[in-house]
């Protein structure tokens, strides 16, 4: 396995199609869709990378993002943010956020595996040539 | 020849006659004639004296009588306030004090007549500057923005009803008085003070200012004009107030709106192309996760489809530019057909689906496209919203006394929360807790409302209770 990746969104059909993408690509994926159970999900399945939509019920994306930063061993996972308001988001708050790469929707599947690839390539590869 | 002249003569021939009375009588003497002295001397000055007498009433009758023509005349001209000539008769002394006093009067009457044209002229233009004044001050006060004018010492000297109604004071007691002992607002001094002093450099700034107006905010674009003098010196300020608080508003809705707008076509045209992209990359293996591919695509397009038609059909409502056809339509009938369309989505869920429909004979004054659209959105909204084996019921009733017909879409549903009722038919707007239960784009409602209220006249109208159900009502005027 390749690395775990958690996925947020509120629609049924993005988190359908980024998660076969991912698994079609070898990554084990959890899925959450809401920004509450992207949190409680964190702490508990302990993924490599976080991607997860802006605009969710209960949590936005941003604030379980902020939250999932204060958690033990968390600060450093990567994180990609989906999100169909491109400019909504202050620069400040995606380095508070810790928001690696924004993709915005409509996006390309293909795009967001290249993003994940990047992300924890130099991982895998150590991973794989032990 | 004058009366003091003819006087001096007739004096002269007195003393003349007197003297050589005296004489005669001196040298009579001389020469030994005995002469009646006391007798004839007597008798000369006699004679001397009464002559002299009856001359001196002579010349003081004349004297008089021009003193009294001239006084009349004078008086006269006192009482018509006219200045004429004076026309002296008799005494010719009188006759010669006439000629300056006419040449006077003459001037008098002159500079008295210059002295009224211009009094008349500067009447006229006071007149019209009092005219000027009062349209000043009409415009001023008819106009809707609130104006103020200060003179050079921050002192208040005009203000229109809508100043006085948006900073709270009332001008009769507040004239001559410094703004800051009537304007509590401590930036709208500031301003005034600020134009004031930096007066010629100044002259004109406009500068965007919440006012809070009985606790609500209110934005204003406050233009501050300084009124300079010939000689170019600051003699106040003038600042008008005018409310833009609305068209901030209005930009803000068209901003969010558009970014809702895109916001909610972002979201299927996302699933749309992930979902081709993941075919062409040849990610759906077998024939079975192809056919679920298309079918999401399939039902993804119609989703933006329906929504760029609600987007559409709701601004065409709120332009204006709708098309209605009216016609005498049955609220039942119309509900009947929904209810027929409706049947087998229910069905799926295996809800109730309940009719307690009024006679058809009962009718509105409505397009019937429409209103069947606001039905089908409230029955499907009620079948999307209500779990398996729940009911939804839908009631057409008349209320002949109030003259309208009611039609009710009960559910035994999610319900609405109560912080959410409020905000249930605005744009866009979602029940989050119940947003796991079905797609929506967040304007059926919206459209609903419009038909009934903006398009129909009627009245829209929910009832909720969050776990238990909502009842969506609209009325309408009953034909008769």
């Amino acid at each position: 396995m390749k690395g775990k990746i958690l996925v947020a969104d509120d629609e049924a059909h993005i988190l359908h199609v980024v998660s076969m993408k991912l698994r079609n690509a070898g990554y084990e994926v959890v899925t959450a869709v809401d920004g509450e159970e992207a949190l409680e999900l964190c702490g508990s399945e302990r993924p490599d990378l976080i991607i997860t939509d802006y605009q969710m019920p209960i949590m936005t994306g941003l604030e379980a993002l902020k939250q999932i930063r204060q958690c033990e061993g968390m600060r450093d996972i990567p994180a990609i943010m989906l999100t169909a308001r491109g400019f909504d988001i202050e620069a400040s708050e995606m380095i508070a956020a810790g928001i690696a790469s924004v993709l915005a929707k409509p996006f390309s599947p293909r795009e967001v595996l290249e993003k994940v690839t990047e992300l924890l390539g130099s991982d895998d590869e150590g991973t794989q040539a032990q | 020849m004058t009366t003091a002249k003819r006087l001096g003569l007739a004096t002269v021939a007195l003393i003349s006659l007197g003297g050589s009375a005296a004489y005669y009588a001196t040298m009579m003497a001389m020469q030994g004639y005995s002469v009646p002295r006391s007798g004839l001397s007597y008798l000369v000055l006699g004679l001397i004296a009464a002559l002299t007498a009856l001359v001196l009433l002579a010349f003081w009758r004349s004297v008089q009588r021009s003193v009294r023509t001239v006084s009349s005349q004078l008086e006269n001209m006192t009482r018509t306030r006219q200045i004429g000539l004076v026309m002296a008769d008799g005494a010719d002394e009188i006759a010669q004090i006439t000629r300056p006093l006419n040449e006077f009067l003459t001037a008098t009457r002159t500079q008295i007549e210059q002295l009224r044209g211009e009094n008349r002229e500067l009447q006229i233009q006071s007149r019209i500057a009092a005219a000027e004044k009062h349209h000043t001050e009409a415009i001023i006060f008819s106009i809707s923005d609130a104006v103020l004018v200060t003179n050079r010492f921050d002192e208040l000297i005009l203000a229109n009803e809508a100043a006085e109604k948006l900073l709270g004071f009332r001008l009769a007691s507040s004239l001559r008085k410094n703004i800051d002992r009537i304007i509590s607002d401590g930036t709208l001094v500031r301003l005034v003070r600020e134009t004031r002093s930096h007066g010629r450099n100044f002259t004109r700034r406009v500068v965007e200012h919440s006012i809070d107006q009985k606790g609500t905010p209110k934005t204003f674009s406050v233009t501050l004009s300084c009124v300079v003098t010939d000689n170019e010196e600051v003699s106040g300020v003038v600042a008008v107030l005018h409310d833009i608080t609305r068209e901030k508003e209005i930009a803000k809705m068209k901003t969010d709106f558009v970014s809702n707008v895109s916001h909610e076509l972002k979201t299927p045209l996302a699933s749309i192309k992930a979902y081709v992209e993941m075919l062409i990359d040849g990610e759906a293996e077998d024939k079975k996760t192809q056919r679920e591919f298309y079918d999401i695509i399939a039902s993804e397009t119609d989703r933006l489809h329906r929504l760029i038609e609600n987007i559409l059909n709701i601004s065409r409502i709120e332009s204006g530019v709708v098309k209605v056809v009216r016609e005498p339509i049955s609220l039942t009938g119309v509900v009947k057909q929904v209810l027929d369309v409706a049947r087998p989505q229910a069905k799926q869920k295996n809800l109730q689906l309940v009719d307690r429909l009024a006679p058809v004979y009962y009718q509105v004054e409505a397009d019937h496209d429409m209103i069947y659209q606001a039905v089908m959105n409230l029955v499907s909204n009620a079948i999307k919203y209500t779990p398996e084996n729940g009911s939804v019921t839908v009631s057409v009733t008349v209320d002949e006394r109030r003259g309208v017909v009611v039609c009710d879409v009960s559910d035994t549903g999610a319900g609405i929360p109560a912080d959410d009722l409020p905000h249930i038919f605005d744009k866009f707007y979602r029940v989050r807790a119940n947003n796991k239960l079905a797609k929506g784009t967040g304007l059926g409602l919206t459209l609903v409302k419009h038909i009934v209220e903006t398009v129909h006249d009627g009245k829209m109208s929910v009832t909720s209770e969050s776990g238990k159900g909502s009842t969506f009502s609209f009325e309408m005027p009953l034909l008769v």
